[in-house]
């Protein structure tokens, strides 16, 4: 469980190869807008949202091992915060994400506080969590002041506009910006990581009272976690208004949210750097490869083309084989069997 | 990091009766002090009342709905996701058995819970088995994908039109100035029932003799001869025969569709939590206190979701209870 | 040392590189300016997830109708060029909706129909904005959807606040020709903006014809078991009429409820109800739903084009066929006739003809399919349903009525 001399998942100890390879990253992917058709596109940006909103539960439930089960909270927050700054204020939604930002931290560390001031665990935390969102979800949906079950929608803009964070559809534009919220998540969680305070997140996780017999105020490291996931997590919420262009107390605080949140990092890896971003690029795109596959399907399944909900199963039926043969994640796995 | 997220193994002895008759207590007295202050504050005693009477009524259910969950949750530690659908499965059952063969409801309940006995058998011991011991999120997306499964294969199969298998003779009981529909009282008296049958299992016969050894310790139980993987399905079979005669139960005042299940599967988690893991009578006991909080609440503030006073009793109950109200001693 | 980045690395790009290109088979193909060959036409519903029943439906309906227009010779002005419906499924999410409307129009779609979901079709809408695809919609029950000045947004089915007040108007109508006029409706509805723009509309007519609304009731769809204690409370407020805006789980919670409870009211009185004017309703509810009345838009049954539709229907896919679908048909047929009378592929000239021009329509309604500046389609209009014998009939006004059809009222429900 302890691994000998360093932090999980980090690959190496103390060096800058993580920067590099998040730079290398992004120097590949820059090109592939201009490559990719439209509808791969939004496929590309969709793993790009996927992959930030597990970049932010990981560093909550996997760095911290609080599990959550309610990071639709901050998502929800993320995303109504620039909606309605944005269609009440005219507010830039990149003003709109930092606002957003701030409130999930506060909300999480609200939410922390009370958990842990009541010493909730394990599952009894998740479902506490998971609580918050749903309220947050009914409360939206009952509040004159967040337009009630209506929602917002983002108005179109003339042309576009990075300050607006509006571009054409098909131009590089979205996918461009979320790739560098992603780029920045990820050195955001390495530099936490590498910090005193990330040592001693983990040191929390793995056993708390030895780390509190040391004089760590697992308290404080915990909040400060949470609060910091929450806002990765908020960002993700901000930046989906902006490009579906619409958002409803549903589809910011919905169950669903929470649990694609917690999907990718699974998949990935949870308590790895890479493991929620390898996740989400492998389930991001996921239905869509069994959608399409259905239906086109090779000559010898044809009656089963266009049959509704086959492809959900076959996506299902790939998720579970997924978790069964690599428990520990795609990157997860391939990482320990390196060390190993 | 599996450690933190393990939820507390349910209470294994059933000690410490006189502190959890307290906090019933406690919990009885909070509510007869609300239903008072209900009959005093709305000008219609008739609507408390029968907001009362729909309360215990819908929390029967939702204890029903959430024995089978709190069983599997604690013993096996896994957040059954597909509890919904297995509920949906037993209601399709059910309307199939009815409209095919014109037998009555309940009659169903022969095929339903054998069927969903084995159905969780065969997903223990052929899919879940490999997870155990893996850490809490990795079941939990198996059960997700075993829900998308089921649901989407009645889907495919048997179509999204909604369906429908009525009680013969359901009709409303006159109860103190407010109704009662038969159909629900009866599934009230089966969770009673089913949650008395599932308490004897657990407290008086072998097999939850070891189900207990294995909740509360697994490897002391395997050191004791226990066979801990025949256990495990055995549990998670028990818990969804549980879903198999929930679903047959609800049909008959239910709309039968592949999601139904969804429904009740999230107010069956915070039930499940609120009662304590594990803890078959406290699953019924937190089910009436939702359905009582959701129907009182609906009452007090009506412009608001009766659900938000759901959540907010939840949250509350479980940092005065960090174990849930009924669960263990910590 | 390095080898697990190079490993992740190229696992993650390959995954992507693979994923992105799977969904996409020939995707560089098409494009919207395809000169020969089938003209697309995109088709956009949940076909499954918890609106499947209605998603289908309506993917039927668009089927139906591109197999009679291609029988009938295709479009002739492109030189009897064939149609063909690609179809995306939803599952309900707007960023499935998303993909698969850009899927939809890179394959060369020159119209898309769709989405039954308000959230999925606000989304829809501004891609197909953006790519200047006209995006006609058969169902979406969210007023807002046009008012963003979007120029290629068409909607087929009337606006849920306009059905309220019209369901307002014909309550008032009918109770005062029965000698029962009404004084006070008591309202029940779900809580998002579907319910609560319905019961808006209804308020804000009612009262101006002097009706008091009180109590209004609202409940959340996705969790309610049980109505009985919201109908106590109508029953113990003395209203005369009942007024209902749900889906269709939570109608025959009511329905059942009122069987139940039985409020001695006289109308349980759908507005744009999503339950008590479908084709198992009456079985799904029994005895407690006879009498039920529904406001919304309707096939007109007495069309007999429309006739001929339900009973193919009835007969290709072993159903009733719901007005949804007819919707469905009709704004594939919509734009048929824009392809038509442009005569040519181009999706600017099809938006141009489709916004200006009138088209026939299989909906009860005033007339041809004729869509105002925001896109809206003016000549729907709602009409009163009833819950006769086991069977929903359009009962009035008089000139839409089924022959035969009268509304029984008072209808004294749960009796």
């Amino acid at each position: 469980m302890t691994r000998p001399g360093g932090l999980p998942g980090l690959g190496g100890r103390g060096t800058r190869r993580n920067l590099l390879l998040i730079a290398l990253l992004c120097a590949v992917m820059i090109p592939l807008p201009l490559v990719l058709p439209p509808a791969q596109q939004a496929v590309a940006v969709r793993v790009l949202i996927f992959a930030l909103m597990g970049l932010g539960w990981n560093l909550m439930s996997g760095f911290g091992g609080m599990f959550s089960f309610g990071h639709a909270a901050y998502f929800g927050i993320g995303a109504y915060t620039g909606a309605w700054l944005l269609v009440e204020r005219g507010v830039s939604p990149w003003i709109g994400m930092l606002a957003g930002a701030a409130l999930a931290a506060a909300f999480g560390l609200l939410i922390g506080f009370l958990s842990f001031r009541y010493k909730l665990r394990g599952a009894y935390f998740a479902l506490a969590t998971f609580a918050f969102a749903e309220m947050l979800r009914l409360i939206a949906t009952n509040s004159d002041l967040v337009n009630r079950a209506q929602g917002y929608n983002v108005p179109l803009i003339q042309g576009s506009s990075l300050w607006m964070l509006q571009f054409p559809l098909g131009s590089p534009g979205y996918f461009w910006v979320a790739l560098a919220l992603v780029a920045a998540a990820v050195a955001v969680t390495w530099l936490f990581l590498r910090s005193r305070a990330g040592r001693f997140t983990i040191a929390v996780r793995d056993d708390e009272t030895a780390a509190e017999s040391l004089g760590v105020s697992a308290m404080r490291y915990k909040l400060l976690t949470m609060a910091l996931s929450a806002a990765i997590t908020s960002v993700a919420g901000a930046f989906y208004v902006q490009y579906y262009m619409f958002v409803d107390p549903d589809l910011a605080f919905g169950a669903n949210v929470s649990i694609q949140a917690i999907l990718p990092a699974v998949i990935g890896g949870v308590g790895t750097l890479w493991g929620p971003v390898v996740g989400a690029v492998v389930l991001g795109p996921l239905s869509d490869v069994t959608a399409t596959l259905l239906r086109n399907p090779p000559e010898a399944l044809s009656m089963l083309a266009g049959r509704a909900g086959l492809d959900v199963m076959l996506y299902a039926a790939l998720l579970i084989v997924m978790v069964l043969a690599l428990p520990k994640g795609l990157y997860g796995t391939l990482a320990e069997r390196r060390r190993g | 990091m599996t450690a933190e997220a393990r939820p507390v193994v349910p209470e294994p002895r059933w000690g410490g009766r006189s502190l959890t008759a307290a906090r019933a207590a406690a919990v009885l007295i909070a509510l007869i002090a609300a239903v008072t202050v209900a009959y005093a504050t709305q000008g219609q005693p008739v609507v408390v009342t029968q907001a009362v009477i729909t309360g215990i009524l819908t929390g029967g259910v939702y204890g029903l709905v959430a024995m089978g969950l709190t069983l599997i949750f604690g013993v096996l530690d896994i957040v059954n996701f597909a509890h919904g659908a297995f509920l949906a499965l037993a209601m399709f059952v059910t309307f199939g058995l009815v409209a095919a063969l014109g037998v009555h409801p309940y009659a169903a309940l022969a095929v339903s819970v054998p069927l969903l006995f084995a159905l969780g058998w065969v997903l223990q011991y052929g899919l879940l088995n490999r997870a155990m011991g893996g850490p809490l999120q990795n079941q939990l997306l198996i059960t997700l994908g075993i829900s998308l499964l089921i649901e989407n294969a009645l889907l495919l199969f048997l179509g999204a039109n909604p369906r429908s298998a009525p009680l013969p003779g359901d009709r409303a009981l006159p109860v103190l100035g407010a109704v009662a529909d038969t159909s629900r009282v009866l599934a009230f008296a089966a969770a009673l029932a089913l949650a008395g049958a599932l308490w004897l299992i657990l407290t008086r016969t072998r097999v939850g003799t070891a189900i207990r050894a294995v909740a509360a310790d697994p490897r002391g139980a395997e050191h004791v001869g226990v066979d801990v993987r025949r256990i495990y399905a055995l549990t998670f079979a028990l818990g969804t025969a549980c879903a198999g005669a929930a679903g047959t139960l609800v049909a008959p005042f239910a709309t039968i569709e592949p999601t139904t299940g969804q429904l009740f599967t999230i107010v069956a988690f915070v039930v499940v939590v609120l009662g304590g893991m594990g803890n078959v009578p406290g699953a019924l006991a937190g089910g009436l206190v939702i359905g009582l909080t959701e129907q009182l609440g609906g009452v007090f503030l009506p412009g608001q979701s009766p659900m938000l006073p759901v959540f907010v009793v939840f949250v509350l109950a479980l940092f005065l209870r960090p174990q849930g109200l009924f669960g263990g001693n910590g | 040392m390095t080898k697990t980045w190079i490993i992740a690395l190229a696992a993650s790009v390959t995954l992507a590189l693979a994923g992105c290109g799977g969904s996409a088979p020939g995707g560089t193909s098409g494009g919207a300016g395809a000169q020969t060959g089938p003209i697309k036409i995109g088709s956009l519903h949940p076909l499954s997830g918890s609106s499947a029943a209605d998603g289908q439906q309506l993917e039927n309906g668009a089927k139906l109708a591109v197999e009679a227009i291609n029988a009938a010779g295709g479009v002739k002005s492109l030189g009897g060029a064939k149609l063909e419906l690609t179809s995306g499924d939803t599952q309900g999410k707007p960023n499935i909706g998303q993909s698969e409307a850009q899927r939809l129009i890179q394959d060369g779609a020159v119209a898309i129909v769709g989405t039954y979901m308000s959230a999925v079709s606000a989304n829809v809408a501004s891609v197909a904005e953006r790519n200047q695809v006209p995006f006609v919609m058969d169902i979406t029950g969210d007023d807002a959807i046009l008012s963003h000045g979007y120029k290629y947004s068409f909607r087929l089915q009337p606006p849920t606040m306009r059905i309220g007040a019209e369901s307002a108007r014909h309550l008032a109508e009918l109770s005062e020709q029965q000698g029962k006029p009404v004084k006070k409706v008591a309202y029940l509805h779900e809580q998002s903006a579907y319910g609560t723009s319905a019961m808006t509309g209804f308020r804000e007519e009612a009262e101006r014809l002097g009706i008091t609304v009180d109590p209004v009731i609202s409940y959340d769809p996705v969790g309610v078991s049980d109505l009985t204690t919201q109908i106590t409370q109508v029953k113990a407020s003395g209203a005369d009429v009942l007024a209902v805006t749900g889906y269709y789980r939570d109608g025959v919670l009511a329905a059942k409820a009122v069987g139940s409870v039985k409020p001695g009211l006289d109308a349980v009185y759908g507005v744009a109800d999503g339950a008590f004017d479908l084709p198992q309703f009456p079985k799904d509810a029994g005895a407690a739903g006879e009498g039920f009345f529904d406001v919304n838009y309707r096939l007109d049954l007495n069309n007999p084009e429309t006739k001929r539709l339900a009973d193919t229907y009835k007969q290709r896919f072993g159903d009733e066929i719901r007005t949804g679908a007819v919707l469905a048909y009709d704004a594939v047929r919509t734009i048929a006739t824009g392809l038509e009378k442009s005569g040519s592929r181009d999706p600017k000239k099809l938006r141009d003809v489709i916004s200006s021009g009138s088209l026939p329509s299989m909906l009860v309604g005033k007339g041809p399919v004729k869509f105002d500046a925001t896109g809206q389609n003016v000549n729907a209009i709602p009409v009163m349903m009833q819950v006769h014998d086991g069977a929903v009939q359009v009962v009035h006004p008089k000139e839409h009525a089924e022959p035969e059809a009268r509304p029984d009222y008072p209808a004294a429900p749960g009796s």
